[in-house]
C-alpha cells in the first residue's frame, strides 16, 4: 500500500494495453459466473413476473473484479450470448424476445452497470486503502439505483405499459434484497482482491512503476 | 538439440507484506543443451518459476532467457511457438470438453484449413495412442490418460522443447509408468521439474534447486544424492528419521 | 462433480439431416424459438412447437437420456416458476412461460448436440469477421466464448464441491464459507486456463 501515492498520479489506462489470455479467461470464466448465477432458482415476486436471483450480485462483483473494461466485455458476453438464443438469462429464458418483456431494461442495465461499478472501484483502489469494503458497498449501491433501477423502471414501463409511478413501485421490491446483495458483492470483492492481490490492484501499480524501473 | 539459456537471470516479486521485493530466482546462469533436463527441489524452492521462465510466462526482473537465440520478453510469440508447456493439472490446461477438439484448438493457429486440421489432430492423438479416448468427455478419463491428452495437445503443434512442471505428481504408479515410457519414445529436449526422484534419475543432467538458486548441477546420480544430503542436513537435529 | 453435463446436450457425432443442415440455418432456429417464445400467447402453439423440437432431436439420434439430461437441470425452477405463475396468472399463462423455456432449451440444444464445438467457433469467427475492421479479433473472440461455455459446469460443480467441503467443516451455516470459495476457486481457474493458453500460444493479441 506504501505507493498509492504515485499511482494516484498514473491513470490505470496509459495507452490502453491489449489484453492477454489471463484476461480473456477472466472475461470468460466472469461471464460463466454470471450464467451460474441467473440460474440459482429464483423468485417472480413482483406483479410483474421480474425474477429475483444472485445475478445482481454476480454483475456487480464483475465489475468490482475485474474493472471497467473487462467487466463490461464480461457482463456483455452473457448477454450476448443469452440474446443470442442461449438459455442462461433467469430461469432458464434466452432470446431477443426477452428485449420485450418486463425484464429487458434491467438485462441491457447490467453491463453498463459492471463497467460503471468498475470505474468506481478503480478509484476507490486508487485512493483508499482502509474501509475499502464500505467504499465498494456505496459504489455498487450508487451504481445499481442509479442505472439499475432506473433503467429497469423504464424497461417495465415501456413494456407493460404501466405507468412510471407503477413500475417505481413494482421495482422497490427489489432494493432490500439489493442491499444484501450489494454487502455481499464488497465483502467477497474484498476477499478477492486479498487473494489476488495483482487482478487489478498491480495492474495500477505496475503501469506506474515501469517508467521508474526503464 | 536446441539450446535453452538463462543469462543472470533474477526474479522478484511485489509483495504486500514485505516493503522490498521478494527474490524468486537469484542471479541464475545457464546453458542447457542436454536432451533430458531434470529439476528437482524442496516445496517453493523456485522450480515452477524456472521452468516458468523458458516459456515467458515468468519473464526475469533482471538477465535474460533465451531459447534457440530467441528471448523469451522480446520473441515472446516465437518462443512459445517452440516450447511446449504441460502443467501438474491437467484439468486446468484442457479447455474444451473432448481430447480431440481441445487437440484440434491448439492447430488453429498453424492449420488453417478445417480438414487438414482434423487429420493432423487425429494424427498427434494416434501418436500417443489415444484415438479411442479422442471423443470422451475429458472429466470421464483417469488422471494418467487426461495428462496424456495434455501432452497431445500440446505435442500436436510440435515444440522443439517440452516443459513440464511435475506431470506425474497426481498419478497412480501404473500411469507414472505409462507416462514415464510416452516421454522417453520423444525426440524432443525435455525440461522436467519432479519430485519422483526414479524419474529424475533417468535424465542426462539434474539441477537442484534450493531457495532460488542452482546449488547443484550435473549427473543425475550425484545430484539425487545432493539433494537427499541436503534434505536430511535441512531437519534439526532430534527430530525422528 | 467438476463435469456434469449442464444445459445444453454436448456434441453427439452423427450423420442425421441436422448433423448436414447449415450452421446458420440451425443458428436462425435457436434464434427464432427465442424470438416466437414472446409472441406466441397460446400454450397449445408452444405444446406444438415443442413436440415438433424434441422429434427433430431424437431424429438425430442423440437419443431420449441426452434429451432429458439437457432439462433436469432446469426441472425444479420450472416447476416452481409453474406453480408460482398457475396461483398468479391462471394454468394458460404458467402452461405457456414453462413450455416457452423448454422450447428454447431444446432449440438450443439441438444446435449443441449436432454441431462440434470447432465448427461453432469456425462459424463465430466467420460471423464476427466484419468487425474486424473496427479492431476486433474474431479469434480470441471465438475462444473466449468457447471457455465461457466450458466453465459454466466448473463453476456449477465448484457451488456442489464447495458445499460439501463446507460441510465437512461443519460451515454450512455461513455464508461467508458457502460462497466466497466459489469465487476464489472460480478465479484461481480462470488465471489457470488463461494461462495454459497463453503457455500453448493462444488467446495473445497480435501486433
Ligand atoms: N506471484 C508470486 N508472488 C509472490 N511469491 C511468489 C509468486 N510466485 C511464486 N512465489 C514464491 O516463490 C517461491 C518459489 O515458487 P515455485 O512455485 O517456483 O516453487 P516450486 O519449487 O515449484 O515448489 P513446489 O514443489 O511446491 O511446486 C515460493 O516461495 C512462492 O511462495
Ligand atoms: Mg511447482
Amino acid at each position: 500500500m506504501s505507493n498509492t501515492d504515485t499511482a494516484v498520479k498514473n491513470p490505470i489506462s496509459t495507452g490502453r494495453r491489449r489484453w492477454n489470455a489471463t484476461d480473456l479467461g477472466l472475461i470468460a470464466v466472469f461471464a460463466a459466473l454470471v450464467a451460474a448465477a441467473a440460474l440459482v432458482p429464483g423468485l417472480a415476486v413482483n406483479g410483474f413476473g421480474v425474477p429475483i436471483t444472485f445475478q445482481t450480485l454476480a454483475v456487480m462483483l464483475t465489475g468490482l473484479v475485474l474493472g471497467p473494461g473487462r467487466g463490461f466485455a464480461a457482463v456483455g458476453l452473457y448477454t450476448l450470448l443469452g440474446l443470442a438464443g442461449l438459455p442462461i438469462f433467469s430461469q432458464g429464458r434466452s432470446g431477443l424476445g426477452i428485449l420485450a418483456g418486463p425484464s429487458a431494461g434491467y438485462i441491457i442495465a447490467f453491463p453498463i452497470a459492471a463497467c460503471v461499478v468498475g470505474w468506481l472501484a478503480t478509484i476507490v483502489i486508487r485512493r483508499t486503502t482502509k474501509a475499502r469494503a464500505l467504499w465498494f458497498f456505496l459504489s455498487a449501491a450508487v451504481t445499481s439505483a442509479v442505472v439499475v433501477h432506473s433503467l429497469g423502471i423504464v424497461g417495465i414501463a415501456l413494456n407493460t405499459k404501466a405507468t412510471l409511478g407503477q413500475a417505481f413501485l413494482s421495482d422497490l421490491v427489489f432494493y432490500p434484497g439489493d442491499m444484501v446483495k450489494n454487502i455481499l458483492a464488497a465483502v467477497i470483492a474484498v476477499a478477492l482482491h486479498r487473494a489476488f492481490p495483482d487482478i487489478l490492484v498491480r495492474r495500477v501499480r505496475r503501469s506506474a512503476a515501469q517508467p521508474a524501473k526503464a | 538439440m536446441p539450446a535453452v539459456t538463462f543469462d543472470r537471470v533474477t526474479v522478484a516479486v511485489e509483495t504486500d507484506n514485505t516493503p522490498e521485493p521478494k527474490v524468486l530466482i537469484d542471479a541464475v546462469s545457464l546453458e542447457l543443451t542436454e536432451q533430458r533436463i531434470g529439476v528437482i527441489g524442496a516445496n517453493g524452492s523456485g522450480k515452477s518459476t524456472v521452468l516458468r521462465l523458458v516459456n515467458g510466462l515468468v519473464q526475469p526482473t533482471a538477465g535474460k532467457v533465451t531459447v534457440d537465440g530467441a528471448d523469451t520478453v522480446r520473441n515472446v510469440r516465437t518462443v512459445r511457438r517452440n516450447v511446449g508447456f504441460v502443467f501438474t493439472d491437467p484439468l486446468s490446461q484442457l479447455v474444451m470438453p473432448t481430447g480431440r477438439e481441445d487437440v484440434e484448438l491448439s492447430l488453429r493457429r498453424s492449420v488453417r484449413n478445417g480438414t487438414e486440421r482434423r487429420q493432423a489432430a487425429e494424427a498427434a492423438l494416434d501418436r500417443l495412442g489415444l484415438l479411442e479416448l479422442a471423443d470422451q468427455s475429458i472429466y470421464e478419463l483417469s488422471g494418467g490418460e487426461r495428462q496424456l491428452m495434455a501432452l497431445a495437445a500440446v505435442l500436436a503443434v510440435n515444440p522443439s522443447v517440452l516443459v513440464l512442471d511435475e506431470p506425474s505428481t497426481l498419478l497412480d504408479l501404473r500411469n507414472r509408468e505409462l507416462l514415464r515410457r510416452t516421454l522417453a519414445g520423444l525426440d524432443q529436449q525435455i525440461i522436467m521439474s519432479t519430485h519422483d526422484l526414479e524419474l529424475a534419475l533417468e535424465m542426462d543432467r539434474v539441477l537442484v534447486i534450493e531457495e532460488g538458486e542452482v546449488v547443484f548441477d550435473g549427473g543425475a546420480a550425484a545430484a539425487v544424492d545432493h539433494y537427499r544430503m541436503l534434505c536430511r542436513d535441512g531437519l534439526p537435529a532430534g527430530k525422528p528419521r | 462433480m467438476r463435469g456434469h453435463g449442464f444445459l445444453l446436450a454436448n456434441y453427439v457425432p452423427g450423420q442425421s439431416f441436422i448433423h448436414r443442415a447449415p450452421l446458420a440455418l440451425k443458428f436462425l432456429l435457436v434464434f427464432g424459438c427465442g424470438l416466437a417464445s414472446f409472441i406466441v400467447v397460446d400454450w397449445r402453439v408452444s405444446l406444438a412447437v415443442l413436440a415438433g423440437l424434441c422429434g427433430l432431436f431424437l431424429l438425430t439420434g442423440a437419443g431420449l437420456k441426452k434429451l432429458w439430461a439437457a432439462i433436469r437441470p432446469l426441472a425444479a425452477v420450472l416447476l416452481v416458476i409453474g406453480v408460482f405463475q398457475w396461483w398468479m396468472l391462471g394454468a394458460p399463462t404458467a402452461a405457456r412461460i414453462v413450455l416457452n423455456i423448454l422450447v428454447c432449451v431444446v432449440a438450443a440444444s439441438l444446435l449443441t448436440a449436432t454441431t462440434p464445438v470447432q465448427r461453432l467457433l469456425d462459424g463465430v469467427v466467420r460471423a464476427a469477421g466484419p468487425f474486424k475492421r473496427f479492431g476486433a479479433d474474431p479469434e480470441r473472440f471465438a475462444l473466449t466464448i468457447a471457455i465461457m461455455l466450458r466453465s459454466i459446469p466448473y463453476i456449477a460443480g465448484t457451488f456442489a464441491d464447495v458445499r460439501d467441503s463446507a460441510r465437512a467443516r461443519g460451515l454450512e451455516r455461513n455464508p461467508r464459507a458457502l460462497i466466497l470459495p466459489v469465487f476464489i476457486t472460480s478465479v484461481a481457474f480462470a488465471r489457470q486456463t488463461g494461462e495454459a493458453l497463453a503457455a500453448r500460444g493462444l488467446g495473445e493479441a497480435e501486433d
